[in-house]
Formats: structure tokens, C-alpha cells, sequence
């Protein structure tokens, strides 16, 4: 396949180009659904296609197609040209990528068990009983689970003389129980909403144990009809782990985005309030949050060799003791700020461009055990599970609602309650930590669906965290 | 553009593959071309071509799915047999009565040749002309103009042969100064039908309009939905319960209430795939014709919209509404009535309200009565005796749409065509509503 790239990279020179880059990716998913009872999807899908980028008179262009031919390539290596010169007309300068970018290697994500080596038999299975265990608790009017396994085979080479070529496996299950009764509707899931998902093997779902927990979770499901509502007003909130982890994605992850910090979002996901005057110069949190952005942590979702502009993967400070110190850069991008490009460009498929995408963007954990957090709040409420999630357009104000509930009383975890949601601003809600955590409850969370960019991307990204603590927050806006 | 006869052909061929006892094979091939802007300058401008086979395959009760772009002889082979193999692994599942039977869709002609061959050229001068605009007021646009064509088809071992082949035209404009912000999106399946100036003076209004908010507490107000707005309301009650699948399922916020007046007898919804107003796609993924399907009716709770699954479980038939190849089905071509009042009469009847232009990011909180949370954004303004009075900063609500639309008292007389990225189309007019719940305010 190599002969494609070079072609495009070729011929993109000779009509003009003054950078290029080739991505050819062949994707093979295996995707398992059981509902209520019913195999509803045994699917495997494959994807195949070649995406050419290309800087002429300093614009940008971008074609790609899924028929692999030497015809084909020159088509759409010329038609990213002549768009690259469309966009030349309504420019505000020359784009300057910095450094040249020259890696080449070979990466694959490492495995115990290929997961396209296990049989669908097992994996049917495996959800088939974790279905059957939900439906031994009365009071369930809905079971579903899934599993997912994707083997992602991609080129990568620029004008640059860069060519990597990397192998990425992902790995992902989950099961949720849905209760009806007493005029309410609940819903528990395990290991976390959706499905938990990370760059690993069969091993990864064979871990989660889904058929051991699934009468535990629908039993939570139940429970859920008849507790009392999660009350309204001011209190102390511990965050469980999964929960801070889409926390982390909407309120940090997004925010540090450089190219929405810079307006490129604009009119779709939106800015950020973390403008660039605000680097080294910011509190976002207190002295217990420390952040990191890396793309090297297994099984973070968001852990490759190299990023889709083939800088190497690499760990990045985001917040040192509350101070915010990084953002997630592309080659242009940082190169306009001053900074090293640090390998945060990635495309969801073949037929979309690269852009700055969380890799895994995780809290680091702090001192604390959860018994002990829980022992030394006199009164407060613990929140997990992650049941609706929003937040605004410069990512300030957010509203998370959660699956479950428990009151805290005296240092005791007390009765569930249900409907549980929590809301703040987001520097406020952060500076307001007063403990995290250790490495003991510290779980990476895996992201499968996190939206970006027109033509739309789902990107996959990785949040490692450990239940904290947060003082004075708004709970209860659903009473 | 593979045209009917190589998308029919290349699907008979992927038939003939298939030793199944039954099969159906849904192609959906997409041609777009997609300009985005940023402070006034083209930053990101790609085009894409891929053209995918999704293959269903039966043995006895039992329904395989297998996805492939490789078009080779191999490699759709391969996809068709993977679906069958697939189906052979499953257990039966008593409640699948197998493929739907073919049935004619109407013919729909919403392809249009200067939009399916538009260039970057083209797009680039649009995005100039609403740049322009924008910057003769210091602001600053961004947004993005996508012109292309869809195609789909299905051919099935029962003898379904269907193919359609619709264009699509989209802008949408963004428009911000220091604390302001402006909005408009327009859509089309012709892209002469958009006014795009009109779009760029309807976004920088906003924006020019809506400088220097003012906070103000958050509690219950009467509203004035632009049509934005009203778009989101209908998706959200179409994701989150207008599918069988979701009902039968205990999820949607119809259960136990169909039959039932839980909205104003002013609210009438529908669905229509084939309407020419709308942006029409005449059949499903199934090949089934997408029926007219009264959802609600004067406040009324009709019925779901259902695949061929969800509609043999309740031994009906389906309106034709699997919009995808997985998952239930979805209502996603839908229309509001309009009423007879004008956006400024919605206006006038206000003593204190807010006008909302749009909401942002809004997700499910709670099933029941579909309870959503989600931010105001790019022109939120005070209403008082009548008139729009001053900017107001951006809310939060948390909001059961099933409620709003209870409390609905004038409906505006004009309706607008709001079509989003992956072909969920709505016809909306602006609404008044007599309450809204907010709670919380940006900073």
C-alpha cells in the first residue's frame, strides 16, 4: 500500500503543494448486542479509504475516498489541491506548521489477547448470561449489553519524509439494567455508562467481570424507584471515579483544546475560557488538582505511537498543583504560541482531518482512601455514575446528573437517593477540591463517543481518576 | 455520484453473493464537500466520497449484520458471507418475522445537479460574502458551508429494489464580538434556495443586538422559542421516545401516556419523509416506505414511529422509519403546524419573558416527561411589556419538554426548515410558552 502514499505525496508536489500528508487506514470492528434477552446485533464492520491533507498557498485542503487506486489517489490528491487553493481565497495568512515532523517506526498497541481471536460464541456468551443474571431481579423492565473490539490498521506518511505505521486495538463492554414502577424510570450501568472501553485485548472485558456484577447492578436499578429524591441545595460532593472522568473530559479536557481556545470551534463546539493570557497564569484548581494530558498510559483510550501529524506520543502537564500550565496543541497551532507540538492531532477515520483531540486526560491521584474521605465528611453526598452531562459553550457552567446517590451522615454513608445531579462553574467547582483519592481507586475511564468538528468525529479519549472531594456545591436542581 | 443503475447493480451483484435464506442490502453512499470558517478566514476544507454496504442476512429467526466499503468482488463477498455467518451464530429470537416484504415508495425528486457538483470555489464565496458581512461590524464569523449528495439503496431477497439519490445545502453562521454572540443555519436540499446574505444579516443582528448582557436570576419565565430552539425540542422528544423501540423498551416519554392530551391543542407533530418541504428521504434503511405518521395530534399522544421489528412485535406494520442500519427506529423527518401569529406578535404577548434564540448542548436528565438540561446561546434577550429590552446573559435550564409544550400559548405562522448534519430534518415554526425553568446562569 505504501506505493499510494508516495504517489500522493508526489504528485501533490508537483501540482503545488508545499506540505503533505497521507493517512491510509483500515479499521475491522466487531460489535455484540444483547437486548432483553434478545442477540439483537452480531455485526462486523470493515473500513477501508486514504485521506490526503495538503498546505497550498498556505491554505489547507483535504480529499479522501475509499476506493484504493492509483486513479483514485491522483483524484483526490488533486482535488485537496485545488480545494487547499479555495481556501487561499478567504485566508487570513499563511498556515506555518514549525518543525519539520520526520518519524518513522512501527507501533501496535500491546495486547495479552487479540480479541479478534476469542470466538463471537464466547462474547455472546458472556453477554447472553450477564443478561440472564439482570433478568432474575424483579422489577427490570429493560437489560442491554454490548461489547465492542476494533483493530485499527493505519499509514501515516508527510512531505516531510515522516512514515509510521501503527496498529491500535480497543477493547470495550458494558451492561445497563432499566427499572419501571412506582411512576418512575431508573437505570443502572456497569462498569460505567455505555460501556468502558480501553486501547487493550480481550483481557480488558474478560477483567470487567459483567455476568458478576449484573445482579448487583440491576438490583441498584430497582432500588433506585422508591429512594428518596437527591434533596436541593449547598453541600459537600464526593465524585466517584467514572463520574470524575467525563467531569475531567467536559470541564478540562475541552477547555484545553488550543484550537477552540483559539476560535477554530467557533460556531459548532464552541471556545474556551482558558485563553491563552490565562497560561502559567491561572488557578484553575486547588493545590490537590494536578493534571496530566498523555498519550502513552495504557489502556487510556487516547495511547498511540504517534499522533495523525506523526508527532510522537508524549505526557504533558496541564494543571501542576491547581496551576494551569498546558494545553493540547497541534503543529500549527503551537508553533503560533511558541511551543512544541505535543501529539494531540488525531482523525476519527480515513475521511476526516485530524484535529486536537483529548488523548487520555487524567487527575492524578491523590492521598486518600474512599472509606477514610467518607469517614472524615460530616455531611455530604456521594455522586457516581455518569446519567446526563452539559456544559456551555466556553465550557464554564455545567450540569452532570448522575445514576446514583448515597447521603453522607457523620462520616457514614447513608440511604440511596435518586435523581442526583450536581452543577457549578467550572474554576470554581475545581479550586473548591479539597482531597483526592489514591492510586488504589484510581480506574482509567475510556470515552468511545466524544463529538467534534464538522463533518462530525467521534474521538476516543482516556480519563484516569480516583473519587474526590469538592466543597459547597449545588446539588438537586432536578427537585 | 454512483447513480441508480451502478448502486443497483453493484447490490444485485452483492445479492447474488448471498446463500442466506433471507438478505437485504442497504447501500448508503455520501459525496460532501464541507468549507469551515474561523475569524473570517477558511481554516479547515476537506471533501469525501464513500460509499458503504450494510448486509442483513436471515437463517431462520436469526438476523446477521455485516458493514463494508470495500466494493471489490472479494471484499463484498466477504462482507455477505460475514452476515450470514453471524446469523448462524445467534440464538432464535421467537419475536423476528423476518425481512419486511418489498413495497413501492413514492418517487421523490429532491436532486439537484448545481448543488451536487458544487465547488470549493462556490462555497468559498459564500463564506466571503458572510465573512464580509461580519467584519463591517468588528465581529467575528465562523461556521461552515457543506454542499453534497446522498444516495441510498436497497434490494432484498424478497425482490425489494429501491434507490434515491438527494442533495443537501447547509450554512450555518456564527457571528461573536467581546460578549456577544449571533446565529443563524440555513439548509436546503437546492442551495440557490438559501438566502445566505439574509442568513449572515439574521446572525450579525443578533450579535450587534446582544452586546453588553446583563445577568439576571434564574427561576421560571415565560419564553419565546426561535425556531432554533424549537428544532431542539423536537429532536429531543424524537430521540428520546418517539421510536417503538424506546416504548416498548420502557424508556420513551410516551409510555403511559399515549392517548393522552399532554400537550397544548396547538401542538400538532408529524413525520413525513416523502414531504417536498421537508428534506425527503422516501424509504428506509429497510427499503420501507417512510408512511406520514401523526405523532401528536392537537396535544394528543398518537403513536411511535416503527422498523419492521418493533412493528412485528406489536403485529402491525412498519412506517418505514429505520433511519440507520442498527438501532430502533427514528422519527427524523419531522414537522410542527404552524399557528397564525407573527415572531413579533409572540413577542408583543409577553409582559416578561425571554427571547431565546437557540439552546446548546442539551442532553437527557430524566425519561419521564423528557426532562433536559442545556444552555441558551448566540442571542438570549429580555422581553418586557412587549418588546425586546436588553441582552441578557446566557441560562441553564433543566426542563421537561413534554411540559414546555403543555404550556404552549401562540404559535408562529412561519415555519423553517432546519436540517442538521446527518439528515434529521425539522419544519418548526417560533413558539410562546408560558413557562420555562432555569436554573442556573453562566458567568
Amino acid at each position: 500500500m505504501d506505493e499510494f502514499l508516495s504517489r500522493a505525496l508526489d504528485l501533490a508536489a508537483v501540482k503545488g503543494a508545499s506540505y503533505c500528508d497521507v493517512r491510509l487506514v483500515e479499521t475491522n470492528q466487531e460489535r455484540f448486542v444483547v437486548r432483553t434477552g434478545v442477540v439483537d446485533t452480531i455485526s462486523n464492520d470493515e473500513s477501508l479509504g486514504i485521506g490526503v491533507r495538503v498546505l497550498v498557498d498556505g491554505s489547507w485542503g483535504f480529499a479522501s475516498t475509499n476506493i484504493i487506486s492509483p486513479a483514485e489517489v491522483d483524484r483526490v490528491t488533486g482535488l485537496a489541491v485545488e480545494i487547499a487553493r479555495a481556501s487561499a481565497q478567504t485566508s487570513n495568512g499563511p498556515v506555518s506548521l514549525g518543525p519539520a515532523v520526520t518519524s518513522r517506526g512501527v507501533y501496535t498497541t500491546p495486547v495479552r489477547i487479540d480479541p479478534f481471536s476469542v470466538s463471537p460464541e464466547e462474547k455472546m456468551g458472556l453477554l447472553l448470561e450477564a443478561d440472564q443474571r439482570m433478568s432474575s431481579v424483579k422489577g427490570i423492565s429493560a437489560r442491554t449489553g454490548n461489547l465492542i473490539f476494533s483493530r485499527e490498521r493505519k499509514t501515516f506518511a508527510n512531505s516531510e519524509g515522516a512514515h509510521v505505521e501503527q496498529t491500535i486495538y480497543e477493547a470495550g463492554g458494558g451492561i445497563m439494567a432499566t427499572a419501571r414502577g412506582s411512576g418512575e424510570v431508573q437505570r443502572r450501568s456497569y462498569p460505567q455508562s455505555m460501556r468502558q472501553q480501553g486501547c487493550a485485548g480481550w483481557e480488558f472485558v474478560d477483567a470487567m467481570d459483567l455476568a458478576g456484577n449484573a445482579e448487583r447492578t440491576a438490583t441498584e436499578a430497582v432500588a433506585l424507584l422508591t429512594a428518596d429524591q437527591c434533596p436541593s441545595g449547598v453541600t459537600t460532593l464526593i465524585v466517584g471515579a467514572s463520574q470524575l472522568g467525563l467531569q475531567i473530559h467536559e470541564s478540562c479536557g475541552h477547555a484545553i483544546e488550543l484550537d477552540r481556545v483559539l476560535g477554530s470551534e467557533a460556531a459548532y463546539a464552541g471556545t474556551s475560557f482558558l485563553t491563552t493570557d490565562k497560561l502559567n497564569n491561572f488557578q484553575y484548581g486547588s493545590e490537590h488538582v494536578n493534571i496530566t494530558a498523555d498519550s502513552v498510559r495504557l489502556p487510556g483510550l487516547g495511547s498511540y505511537g504517534w499522533d495523525d501529524e506523526g508527532v510522537p506520543a508524549q505526557s504533558t502537564p496541564v494543571v501542576e498543583a491547581g496551576r494551569f500550565v498546558g494545553y493540547l496543541t497541534s503543529r500549527e497551532t503551537a508553533y503560533g504560541l511558541g511551543l512544541p507540538p505535543n501529539g494531540s492531532m488525531r482523525a476519527a477515520s480515513w475521511n476526516r482531518i485530524p484535529l486536537i483531540r483529548m488523548n487520555n486526560v487524567s487527575l492524578e491521584p491523590g492521598n486518600w482512601t474512599l472509606e477514610d474521605l467518607i469517614a472524615d465528611t460530616d455531611d455530604g453526598i456521594l455522586m457516581e455514575m455518569n446519567r446526563s452531562w452539559s456544559i456551555d459553550d466556553r465550557r464554564f457552567n455545567f450540569q452532570f446528573g448522575t445514576e446514583t446517590g448515597y447521603e453522607i451522615k457523620n462520616g457514614k454513608l447513608g440511604k440511596l437517593l435518586k435523581n442526583c445531579t450536581y452543577t457549578g462553574i467550572t474554576p470554581e467547582f475545581w479550586n473548591s477540591c479539597d482531597a483526592v483519592c489514591n492510586e488504589s481507586q484510581w480506574t482509567m475511564w475510556g470515552i468511545p463517543n466524544c463529538g467534534k468538528g464538522q463533518p462530525g468525529q467521534l474521538g476516543h479519549t482516556g480519563h484516569g481518576a480516583a473519587p474526590a472531594r469538592f466543597r459547597n456545591i449545588q446539588v438537586g436542581v432536578m427537585k | 455520484m454512483m447513480g441508480r443503475e451502478a448502486a443497483l447493480a453493484l447490490l444485485d451483484k452483492a445479492l447474488g453473493y448471498s446463500k442466506a435464506q433471507e438478505t437485504d442490502i442497504y447501500l448508503s453512499a455520501q459525496d460532501l464537500g464541507l468549507s469551515r470558517f474561523a475569524g473570517g478566514a477558511i481554516h479547515q476544507n476537506v471533501a469525501h466520497s464513500n460509499i458503504t454496504l450494510n448486509v442483513r442476512s436471515v437463517s431462520g429467526k436469526r438476523l446477521g449484520r455485516a458493514t463494508t466499503n470495500d466494493l471489490s468482488d472479494s471484499g463484498v463477498q466477504k462482507a455477505v458471507e460475514a452476515a450470514l455467518q453471524n446469523a448462524l451464530l445467534m440464538p432464535e429470537d421467537p419475536a423476528f418475522t423476518g425481512l419486511p416484504q418489498p413495497s413501492e415508495a413514492p418517487v421523490v425528486d429532491n436532486l439537484d445537479e448545481a448543488t451536487a457538483n458544487c465547488s470549493p470555489e462556490t462555497r468559498a464565496s459564500i463564506v466571503r460574502g458572510v465573512c464580509l458581512q461580519g467584519q463591517e461590524h468588528d465581529l467575528n464569523v465562523s461556521g461552515a458551508c457543506r454542499t453534497g449528495v446522498q444516495e441510498i439503496a436497497v434490494v432484498s431477497s424478497h425482490g425489494a429494489r429501491a434507490y434515491h439519490a438527494g442533495t443537501f445545502a447547509g450554512l450555518i453562521i456564527n457571528t461573536m464580538s467581546g460578549n456577544s454572540a449571533g446565529w443563524a443555519k440555513g439548509g436546503s436540499w437546492r442551495l440557490s434556495d438559501m438566502d445566505t446574505e439574509a442568513l449572515g444579516r439574521e446572525a450579525v443582528s443578533k450579535a450587534v443586538d446582544g452586546q453588553e448582557p446583563v445577568p439576571i436570576e434564574s427561576g421560571r419565565y415565560p419564553v419565546v422559542l426561535d425556531t432554533y430552539a424549537v428544532d431542539d425540542i423536537l429532536e429531543a422528544l424524537s430521540l428520546y421516545g418517539m421510536g417503538a423501540q424506546a416504548v416498548q423498551e420502557g424508556r420513551s416519554w410516551m409510555n403511559d401516556l399515549i392517548g393522552d392530551q399532554v400537550m397544548s391543542p396547538s401542538v400538532t407533530i408529524w413525520d413525513d419523509g416523502s414531504a417536498s418541504d421537508g428534506w425527503p428521504v422516501p424509504f428506509d434503511a429497510e427499503g420501507i416506505p417512510r408512511r406520514r405518521v401523526d405523532i401528536i395530534t392537537k396535544g394528543v399522544v398518537n403513536t411511535p414511529v416503527h422498523n419492521s421489528y418493533t412493528a412485528g412485535k406489536e403485529g402491525t406494520v412498519s412506517t418505514g422509519h429505520q433511519a440507520y442500519f442498527t438501532g430502533g427506529p427514528i422519527a427524523s423527518n419531522l414537522f410542527m403546524q404552524e399557528g397564525d401569529s407573527t415572531l413579533q406578535e409572540l413577542i408583543g404577548s409577553t409582559e416578561r419573558g425571554i427571547y431565546i434564540t437557540r439552546f446548546f448542548y442539551t442532553r437527557l436528565a430524566h425519561s419521564k416527561g423528557c426532562v433536559m438540561t442545556g444552555m441558551t446561546r448566540d442571542g438570549t434577550f429580555m422581553i418586557e411589556n412587549g418588546q425586546i429590552t436588553y441582552p441578557v446573559k446566557d441560562l441553564r435550564f433543566t426542563q421537561s419538554y413534554v411540559e414546555a409544550l403543555a404550556g404552549v400559548e401562540h404559535v408562529g405562522s412561519e415555519t423553517k426548515l432546519v436540517l442538521n448534519e446527518v439528515g434529521f430534518a425539522t419544519r418548526v415554526p417560533a413558539l410562546k410558552l408560558s413557562s420555562f425553568n432555569f436554573t442556573g446562569v453562566t458567568v
